[in-house]
């Protein structure tokens, strides 16, 4: 479908409003997906154009996609938003965001920036860089590597007998920031009974596709899909390059092979009966909330998986986060592009997070993770952040990392 | 006339002004599309000495203004070639008192925060429009917003104790009591449905109501939809009164299904929910009444909810009912009119060859236990003949409801929609009657002008 015939769905019926949070926290509609499609249709129809005042509606938006779980006609928002961005890049180009939305997904030079960031004096990122995507001062420290081989080895008796084979989405960030989570989620895996896989340094294209860079977002895709032979299916543990793939098929038919056997870990592990197997491991005794992750929940539809996983742990006390759907600003890179925006929404996280008294937040996307885990270094929080792989893989150890 | 926005950002500070075209555009209407007006800005005070500099300022430029909630209104209440008032940033709880079941709230809170908050003391607030959870109290008043509990609990208008409110003029007056039965006349009870002709709200108590011990829903099919109304009917004359009965017609039921994924009985054309409030025993005796009478009418299916779960995906498919029509139609409008409930069927047949006639799809559904009725009319706005078309087709509709003895409207209110239907209803005296009512609140000039009451003469 094209721009005119999905923004035509949306009825201005305004259900939306309230689960917009750039809408709870301004209370201005143009900062609202009734507002911002309405700007597109007016766009369209030649009553508004693509200048700054589109790019202030646009470039705003989180993209988290609450409005569609809210939205009674089911207008599809984040292909609307991608869309209009990819307009708006032509006539506003957005170098500077292009050229770190490269750095970021190129494995070789993540690695070499993550190593040079080591000699900066603050952990913030650094000020030249946020002027050239924001306009102002950071928000957000630099990101801090996880270091891997933390877990005890896994024995083969531990393991039930091998019925199939998975492949993991190394991500782009994922891997060099996140390898514990990575090396969690192989060994859950394998506790299912799949051999795993890893697809190397191929980036998805979902960081570029949700700032409008859809043509190498598509390239990117369909060599992922290539470079992966069919049937495997594909789990991914980064909710933003999981709903990103299940949703290509929309992009191009292609890549509809591709996105039809993606699969969150947390879908996968429920449609494969692993809740049993973490009914039998050793327990923990902590009391967790969980953070629903936008592209898991509103990109996915994916709510009720990782919470049954989290309550088949034994001595895993769950207990409910007030706006656990609610986006915590990290969005991708919003928190780069928009810190002011980002960091309201982190605040209102956070309190939320220290109302439920919890140990620990369990959650499943590595933007998320980064940021959440900022505001727990900022606050001292009692609160400790983890993605649910490191959860789920430390009930079999009896403690966590 | 950029002198106001001028003069009113000098007052309330920059962050309380919105202006510039995607203002103009995102402004220009509420939930009724049809008619667009460009804002000259958007102000949004957060308390009522904030509102009554807006309304001096516009006063002393000349400049009309509305007041604007959630701009869900289904009228076109809140559309204004003036400037936007929006109440949205205030959105406080100010008090719950529990032991006089009250609630003091702000004008921009949503009637689902007054539920949530008055939930913690077993109390809850009776109205529910569809919009709920992002309507506001401020919105609800203004139009005196129903809902489909509103058969058993009545309308906005019976739960709304005293407000406080600026007047056209500036000043700051408070209408009603909180303890019942203040002597003389009953100025708030204009307010109420006013359409924000009167002035703005800035503060409303509101009555709270002692949360149901029991709630049991029920899903009635039937063949055709004058067995549905004759149940309706019957329940009412053998004494059950039901929280709610919705009626959805066959082509809603197809926009339900659809859209929500839900599977209906083939043969039914008649969708019927029924909802019972009270003790355990009450509503299941209750239940059992109306089952018999729906067995009576010859029901083709009876569905029971059996949890919260079951009951919330019902009311799911019947909350979400009107915005699944944008899978139909690029826009629609929801039509609003009641007639004598025994009269339904009668006028789904005749709205049927009203739409044949004049080459439109009208979807309808009804809070059918009071004779609400919302013919639905999916469409493109974008294109002029199918806009005249849907035109064509309200008026006969309004005219239809009028000559059955009833109202061109149950629950949307006029706004600029039903502007020259009045004349259907009302007499040129009854009008000006009207018309002085506002003048003695100094209203009509600037306050939301064109609206409610059509001009003298005109």
């Amino acid at each position: 479908m094209d721009l005119s015939e999905l923004s035509a769905r949306c009825i201005h019926c305004g259900l939306c409003l309230e689960s917009c949070p750039t809408y709870v926290l301004t209370h201005d509609e143009t900062k609202s997906p009734r507002g911002r499609i309405h700007l597109a249709r007016s766009a369209l129809e030649g009553r508004f154009d693509y200048g700054e005042e589109m790019a202030a509606a646009i470039d705003t938006c989180l993209g988290c996609r609450a409005c569609e779980t809210a939205c009674p006609s089911g207008v599809r928002y984040g292909s609307i938003l991608e869309l209009v961005r990819e307009r708006m890049e032509s006539r506003r180009p957005r170098r500077a965001l292009k050229a770190f939305t490269g750095a970021l997904t190129h494995r070789p030079l993540l690695h070499l920036q993550l190593a040079g960031s080591r000699f900066l004096p603050s952990g913030r990122v650094p000020g030249l860089l946020s002027r050239a995507l924001a306009g102002g001062a950071a928000e957000a420290d630099l990101p801090r590597p996880q270091t891997a081989g933390s877990w005890p080895p896994l024995r083969q008796e531990e393991l039930p007998p091998i019925r199939g084979e998975v492949f993991l989405l190394d991500g782009c960030v994922m891997e060099p920031l996140f390898a514990r989570v990575h090396e969690a989620t192989t060994r859950l895996l394998q506790r299912c009974g799949f051999r795993v896989r890893r697809t190397g340094a191929l980036c998805c294209g979902a960081l570029h596709a949700h700032s409008g860079y859809l043509t190498d977002a598509r390239k990117r895709a369909l060599r992922l899909a290539q470079a992966l032979e069919g049937g495997t299916p594909l789990v991914t543990n980064s909710a933003g390059c999981g709903s990103t793939i299940k949703d290509y098929r929309e992009l191009d038919p292609a890549l509809g092979e591709l996105a039809a056997r993606a699969r969150d870990l947390t879908e996968f592990l429920v449609e494969h009966g692993f809740e049993e197997r973490l009914r039998e491991s050793r327990g923990l005794r902590v009391r967790a909330t969980y953070h629903d992750a936008c592209h898991l929940a509103h990109g996915q539809g994916i709510r009720s998986q990782p919470r049954r996983l989290l309550e088949a742990v034994t001595g895993l006390e769950l207990v409910t986060l007030n706006e656990s759907d609610m986006c915590c600003g990290s969005a991708g890179t919003y928190n780069l592009t928009q810190p002011a925006m980002a960091r309201r929404l982190l605040e209102r996280k956070w309190r939320n997070i220290e109302a439920t008294g919890a140990e620990a937040v369990v959650l499943a996307n590595p933007g998320c993770h980064a940021w959440i885990e900022q505001g727990s270094r900022e606050k001292a929080g009692r609160a400790k952040v983890y993605h649910i792989a490191e959860m789920l893989e430390a009930s079999f150890a009896g403690r966590l990392p | 006339m950029a002198r106001v926005v001028e003069a009113l950002r000098a007052n309330l500070g920059s962050d309380a002004v919105l202006a510039g075209p995607a203002v103009e555009r995102v402004y220009e209407c509420d939930a009724y599309t049809v008619e667009k007006r460009p804002p000259l800005c958007v102000v949004l005070p957060e308390s009522t000495e904030q509102v009554q500099s807006v309304v001096r300022i516009c006063r002393q430029h000349g400049v009309p203004y509305a007041a604007r909630g959630a701009g869900t209104g289904l009228s076109g209440g809140a559309t204004v070639a003036g400037v936007v008032l929006s109440t949205r940033r205030m959105n406080r709880i100010l008090r719950i008192d529990a032991e006089n079941r009250m609630a003091v709230v702000q004008p921009g809170a949503t009637n689902l925060q007054v539920t949530r908050a008055a939930e913690p003391h077993g109390l809850f607030f009776a109205p529910d429009p569809s919009s709920q959870h992002v309507s506001t109290i401020g919105g609800n008043i203004a139009e005196n917003a129903g809902g489909p509990h509103t058969l058993k609990y009545g309308v906005t208008a019976n739960h709304v104790l005293e407000v406080e409110m600026v007047l056209p003029n500036g000043e700051v007056a408070r209408l009603g009591s909180k303890v019942p039965e203040a002597p003389g006349l009953h100025p708030l009870a204009l307010v109420v449905g006013s359409e924000g002709t009167l002035g703005v709200v800035t503060e409303a108590t509101l009555r709270l109501l002692p949360k149901p011990q029991c709630v049991r829903t029920a899903l009635a099919f039937f063949a055709e939809p004058r067995d549905a109304v004759r149940a309706v009917s019957e329940m009412i004359a053998i004494g059950v009164v039901p929280l709610a009965l919705e009626f959805l017609d066959s082509t809603f039921m197809r926009v339900v299904s659809e859209s929500f994924g839900l599977d209906f009985p083939p043969a039914a054309r008649a969708f019927l929910l029924m909802e019972f409030d009270g003790t355990e025993e009450s509503t299941a005796e209750e239940l059992s009444a109306a089952s018999d009478v729906c067995g009576r009418c010859g029901v083709v299916e009876l569905q029971i909810a059996r949890d919260e779960a079951e009951r919330a995906s019902l009311w799911y498919a019947r909350k979400n009912a009107v915005g699944g029509l944008g899978r139909i139609a690029p826009s629609k409008v929801t039509h609003d009119g009641s007639i004598p409930r025994s009269k339904l069927p009668e006028a789904l047949a005749r709205i049927e060859e009203i739409a044949e006639r004049q080459g439109v799809l009208v979807a309808n559904l009804a809070h059918a236990g009071d004779g609400n009725l919302h013919p639905c009319m999916p469409l493109d706005d974008r294109d002029p003949e199918q806009v005249a078309r849907m035109h064509r087709a309200a008026d006969e509709i309004m005219r239809l409801c009028v000559e059955m003895g009833g109202s061109i409207t149950g629950e949307h209110g006029v706004g600029l929609e039903k502007l020259p239907f009045m004349r259907l209803m009302f007499s040129a005296d009854d009008l000006d009657f009207q018309r002085r009512l506002v003048q003695a609140f100094e209203g009509f000039e600037l306050c939301n002008p064109g609206k409610l009451l059509p001009e003298a003469g005109a």
